[in-house]
């Protein structure tokens, strides 16, 4: 079977603060994204201006016509309960990690122990990006953290800011589900 | 700029002013937050409590001023979530969105004089804290 059957369906981008979903989804969406970000008072936990407190909502028509609806979470674990609204209903999920972030490898666990018991077995995808900062984790070193647990999902070194980046995340990801479809990829 | 979280002293007249507002009929507690989900001061409600309170009350606050905003009318000012054991009400603080005040009332609180108090106390707030 090739791809997901024409209909839609919805995938989230999670991951912590500052690890890009709301610049992914903005790369990708078709039409302004719906945001809500709010001025970051914690400039401790990362020092960027704005961050995420609901969540991101775009679309992207595929090329066999299914919608896919792309919800972007909050990053900080005060936010938890928004992630399980987030997750439930979802088809999969891609998982986003800035490799240059301090802890980028555990944070990696507590997304994925977070967002796992949403989606159906192996619709996870997950994208690294700032690899090539001297001293961050490769792409390897994730991939063989997911291997160390049993886990099995695509690794993929990322730009969020690069459309064609994130179209490669998704498109992974609907291969995937498509691999999947007979098991109830959401039609 | 960030206007950084007001300090500790704003902080704890800010909590006597939630104090005073606590004695409204029907007014479970109170918690004052920042837009990105942190408390500021609370009323009657423990650590745990009003930590969560805060951060699931600014992605409310969040999301109606992107509905609000949506739909073409301008900043997000209130909204109230009712149910069979009460209301929470959440009220923007001031004419800055940098804070909201989240309330819970229980059935015994009257919705109008529950949001008109709710209002006086943001004014209060508003006047302490956002210059
Ligand atoms: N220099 C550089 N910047 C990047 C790269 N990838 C992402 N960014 C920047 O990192 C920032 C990510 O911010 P957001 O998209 O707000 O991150 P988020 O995951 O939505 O964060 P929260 O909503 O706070 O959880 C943006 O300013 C991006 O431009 C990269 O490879 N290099
Ligand atoms: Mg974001």
């Amino acid at each position: 079977m090739s791809g997901v059957e024409a209909g839609e369906f919805k995938i989230v981008f999670t991951g912590p603060m500052g690890a890009g979903k709301t610049t992914a989804i903005a790369a990708i969406s078709e039409g302004e994204p719906v945001r809500t970000e709010v001025e970051n008072t914690d400039r401790v936990a990362h020092a960027k201006e704005s961050t995420t407190v609901g969540f991101d909502f775009g679309r992207i028509t595929l090329a066999d016509g299914s919608v896919v609806r792309l919800y972007g979470t909050p990053g900080q674990v005060r936010y938890r309960f928004m992630w399980d609204i987030l997750g439930r209903g979802a088809a999969g999920v891609i998982v986003l990690l800035d490799a240059s972030a301090p802890g980028a490898l555990v944070q990696l666990d507590v997304f994925v122990d977070a967002f796992i018991p949403h989606v159906a077995h192996g619709a996870l995808v997950v994208g690294v990006g700032r690899t090539d900062v001297p001293n961050a984790p490769s792409t390897d070193a994730f991939a063989a953290r997911l291997d160390a647990r049993g886990i099995v999902a695509p690794v993929l070194s990322v730009d969020v800011r690069r459309q064609g980046d994130v179209m490669m995340l998704v498109r992974t990801l609907v291969c995937i589900l498509g691999s999947h479809t007979a098991h109830g990829v959401p039609a | 700029m960030s206007k950084v979280r007001p300090a500790k002293l704003s902080r704890e007249l800010a909590r006597k002013v939630l104090e005073g507002y606590g004695e409204v009929a029907g007014v479970q507690c109170a918690v004052l937050f920042s837009s990105d989900g942190f408390e500021i001061a609370s009323h009657a409600a423990d650590a745990a409590a009003s930590a969560r309170l805060a951060a699931i009350g600014s992605s409310l606050a969040a999301l109606g001023t992107a509905l609000a905003g949506e739909a073409g009318l301008g900043d997000f000012e209130r909204t109230t979530i009712e149910s069979n054991g009460g209301a929470v009400t959440i009220m923007r603080v001031g004419s800055s969105r940098s804070m909201s005040l989240a309330v819970v009332a229980g059935k015994d609180a009257v919705l109008g004089q529950l949001l008109w108090a709710t209002q006086r106390c943001c004014q209060a707030l508003a006047k302490l804290l956002d210059p």
